[in-house]
């Protein structure tokens, strides 16, 4: 199945490279690419539909809801990969990283 | 907690609710979300994103289970084919008047008062819709007949609402 690669998935995909093999929140997502929780969800739908992405609910402390997480697939992380070249071209790497908070940014 | 707080937290229960089985993991994902984000308008409008990423999944999924059904029923006859896709433009017509009757809800608790102005409520509720209905009619008409004959319906019975109302009210 093919997944279109729109300006917001590369920086979705971005994301999730950095740290690759740890687990990341949808709203952390959501902030790390400023991407709106309409746009960044049908996003990591696909991904987790086309098995680029798996997801787990997290066992959190007793009494709390359990929280979802997400991280790349082998798969995912070779697409990812495979396409960081094309998104470092349009710049969008760069987009990615103005976005993070200043910390991470200079990092 | 704020009302858009709490109205964000009562839009996404009632998702999680009722979504199909293949979107209700998310739709939770999402709700739980909502206890990390700071403030409460940013909790709101995530609410209001995440319910339409559901209701497009939800959209997708039903779209290749009707593709998957028409493939295994070649058979299936034209007024079968006819009936279902007056139905489903029925249902659109009806989640459109669904969708202003949240706005116009949203927009109430935003803007007070504006919620019993009566023409607020026949603009969000009635001509914004109707215009919507021909608009789509008259688009949908030739390629998928029976959908715009469904959206025309529903046009025609609220409309029908309207007049009886004026009829006994004024």
């Amino acid at each position: 199945m093919k997944l279109r690669l729109s300006p917001q998935t590369l920086l979705v995909l971005d994301a999730f490279l950095e740290q690759a093999e740890e687990w990341k929140y949808g709203y952390d997502l959501s902030r790390v690419t400023g991407l709106k929780s309409g746009t960044l969800y049908p996003i990591l739908m696909r991904l987790a539909e086309r098995q680029l992405l798996e997801t787990q609910w997290e066992a959190g402390e007793p009494g709390r809801p359990p929280r979802h997480m997400y991280r790349f697939t082998p798969d995912g992380l070779r697409f990812a990969r495979a396409n960081a070249a094309g998104s470092a071209d349009t710049g969008l790497g760069e987009v990615a990283l103005s976005l993070l908070p200043q910390g991470l940014a200079e990092a | 907690m704020g009302a858009p707080r709490t109205l964000a937290a009562k839009l996404l229960r009632a998702v999680v609710r009722l979504a199909p089985a293949e979107s209700r993991d998310w739709a939770a994902a999402m709700l739980r979300e909502l206890d990390f984000i700071e403030g409460d308008w940013a909790a709101l409008f995530w609410a209001l994103g995440s319910a339409a990423a559901i209701l497009r999944h939800t959209a997708s999924v039903w779209r290749a289970w009707l593709k998957r059904k028409s493939e295994k029923e070649t058979g299936m006859n034209n007024t079968g084919k006819r009936v279902l896709g007056v139905g489903l433009g029925m249902l659109s017509a009806l989640a459109l008047v669904g969708c202003a009757l949240a706005t116009l809800r949203i927009l109430g608790i935003m803007f007070p008062g504006l919620e019993h102005s009566s023409w607020a409520y026949w603009l969000a509720v009635m001509a914004i819709p109707e215009a919507i209905f021909v608009a789509a009619t008259v688009m949908l008409w030739r390629k998928k007949g029976p959908i715009a004959a469904g959206i025309l319906a529903m046009g025609l019975v609220m409309a029908l609402h309207v007049a009886v109302h004026f009829t006994l009210h004024w």
